[in-house]
């Protein structure tokens, strides 16, 4: 079962007076299997928060379908299931945190003894147990970023839609917002989590995708899509074309770099000991050869970049 | 929709607007005592003190129309579009609740809130004055009609501000409530006495507009007892229907017609949030 489903989703806002109409989204069409952790990648205006806008049924789509747990996206059975931390909040500043997730739970129809319960544990797990009784707005940013955490998993939702949750956190709140993730993995609970800090997205997430103008470009398992390419950065004495041959026999691609420098990307890290031993046979000097696994930043900006192209 | 309305309250209270009901309620009180004040200052008989008070009570009316319709534009005008734009509402939406619920919730706590003011002004105002041997039982006829004030003015704010932001909304209100009331005040004995049709038809779009008219009417009605004489009377001469259209009776009809027409008003405003994007 998918957690969340669009097919040929499309958004298009029409001005009012004059200009242009602007394509925000453009035939997305997206499967999140339920129970993964999800990355929602893109560069900015590449439609990432208007597709979340559409999930959670605050934005009408032009055209195309979207799912969120087998519901039509904005439908209140979806709504039930779900949990958002939006990117841009203000929160009621003027209540107190208990007051505030009180509040959010009653939103939620939850009440009495198990929304209490669940106030103290979802103030424990995001660190602000000590401040319950503080108003919001004595929060720092990130405090009210960890109390947005807090206000989204209350009501125990099975789909959790983070829009940038860790934007305004120190190193520390950000492993508070990897460890809350986890946690809601191990419950079986799937989690969508747009961020630009891809490192956290990679540390963090089963599957991807990465979308530009309004369309995906690439979409699957995390592992599988990097684990496939390994770039290697070797430095000769001097290049000579032999050593080129003997490399190219081994290596998928080769980028000279200078006269005593070229990147080789090879198929895995198990081609790296092969790579050094062509240099060698082939009379190359080798100075240093360093192995660097291809990270999720690479394959977003090759991914980006190769649209642009 | 108990929460949105308790919100909304808690938000009201936030924004000072509860200090701004005390400071009314002092006013209010103060102006009930003049009359007495200008007696004991500059002596006078009791029938003079007796109209004074009924002035300080049909200006006290006016007052508590005034102020609490004001106090309902500067809510209703921020509720939706500013609150999203400040992102209040970006945790508040996706929650499972229909956007009616959240419109009909902050239109409540907005009217409730105004209700509670309106009456405990009228209160201070009525006991004020009975303190002086005065009691004014009108006030208190003409307080479901005064009500009716802010249920309108904040209507339509609320309304405006399904799309438009909390100064521009709050600007097209009172805007479209000088129109009425310029209409009705001012052009409405030129139009009689002088025919100009152009200015009649106005008049009748005014009402349309806005039926400040109406409501004037319906609040005049309870305290024509306490008018000042020359207050509030008809004219004895002139046409029967130059008279009318100056100083119109009370149609039965006309309730149905403020009725029909905040309907209308939260209606249209309830479409316009429940079919536009929010982001």
């Amino acid at each position: 079962m998918w957690a969340i489903e669009t097919r040929n989703l499309r958004k298009v806002y029409r001005p009012l007076i004059g200009g242009n109409p602007i394509t925000a989204v453009d035939s997305l069409t997206l499967q999140v299997p339920a129970g993964t952790v999800f990355g929602f990648l893109g560069p900015n205006g590449a439609g990432k928060t208007t597709t979340i806008q559409i999930l959670i049924g605050n934005v009408y789509p032009t055209a195309g379908q979207a799912f969120v747990l087998g519901h039509r996206a904005g439908a209140l059975a979806a709504k039930r299931k779900l949990g958002f931390l939006p990117e841009k909040f203000q929160f009621h500043d003027f209540l107190t945190a208990e007051e505030f997730l009180r509040m959010h739970g009653r939103l939620a129809k939850m009440d009495g003894a198990s929304l209490q319960r669940r106030i103290d544990e979802v103030l424990e797990l995001v660190g602000l147990a000590e401040r319950r009784k503080s108003k919001i707005r004595e929060f720092s940013k990130g405090m009210q970023q960890r109390i947005g955490l807090a206000q989204a998993i209350l009501h125990d939702p099975d789909l959790v839609i983070l829009d940038e949750p860790t934007s305004a956190l120190d190193p520390l709140g950000r492993r508070r917002v990897r460890e809350v993730v986890q946690y809601l993995k191990e419950r079986g609970k799937t989690v969508f989590l747009n961020s630009h800090l891809l490192s956290e997205v990679e540390r963090s997430c089963d599957q991807v995708a990465i979308i530009n103008k309004g369309r995906v470009i690439v979409q699957g398992v995390l592992d599988d899509l990097l684990v496939n390419r390994s770039v290697v950065r070797v430095e000769l004495k001097r290049i000579e074309p032999r050593v080129l041959e003997a490399v190219a026999r081994v290596a998928q691609k080769v980028h000279p770099i200078d006269e005593r420098c070229f990147t080789a990307e090879v198929a895995s890290e198990d081609d790296i000991p092969e790579l050094a031993r062509a240099i060698l046979e082939a009379g190359g000097d080798l100075l240093g050869l360093q192995a660097h696994r291809e990270t999720l930043e690479d394959l977003f900006i090759q991914t980006v970049e190769g649209e642009g192209k | 929709m108990g929460v949105i309305i308790a919100l909304t309250l808690k938000e009201a209270m936030r924004r000072r607007a509860f200090l701004g009901t005390l400071i009314i309620l002092v006013t209010l009180y103060g102006l009930s005592f003049l009359p007495r004040a200008f007696k004991e200052a500059f002596g006078g008989d009791e029938r003079q003190f007796e109209l004074g008070v009924n002035i300080a009570v049909l200006f006290g009316i006016d007052a508590i129309k005034f102020f609490s319709a004001v106090l309902a534009i500067l809510l209703c005008s921020g509720a939706i579009t500013a609150e999203i734009e400040r992102g209040y509402l970006a945790a508040i939406l996706p929650r499972p609740l229909y956007r009616w619920e959240l419109y009909l919730g902050k239109w409540l706590g907005v009217m409730l809130f105004s209700a509670a003011n309106a009456t405990l002004w009228t209160a201070m105002l009525w006991v004020s004055v009975a303190l002086q041997g005065e009691p004014r039982v009108e006030m208190w006829r003409a307080l479901p009609y005064v009500l009716l004030y802010p249920i309108l003015y904040g209507t339509l704010a609320l309304a405006l501000s399904s799309f438009l932001g909390a100064s521009i909304a709050s600007m097209f209100t009172v805007a479209l409530g000088a129109f009425a009331y310029f209409s009705d005040h001012f052009l409405r004995p030129i139009a009689a006495y002088f025919d100009v049709r152009l200015l009649q038809q106005i008049i009748w779009l005014s009402e349309w507009v806005m039926p400040m008219a109406t409501l004037k009417r319906l609040v005049q009605i309870q305290v024509d007892a306490i008018l000042p004489p020359g207050f509030g009377e008809r004219p004895r001469f002139g046409r029967p229907d130059v008279l009318e259209f100056l100083n119109p009776s009370v149609q039965p009809f006309d309730m149905v017609y403020v009725g029909v027409y905040l309907l209308a008003a939260l209606t249209v405003g309830l479409l316009i949030f429940w079919r536009r994007d929010v982001q």
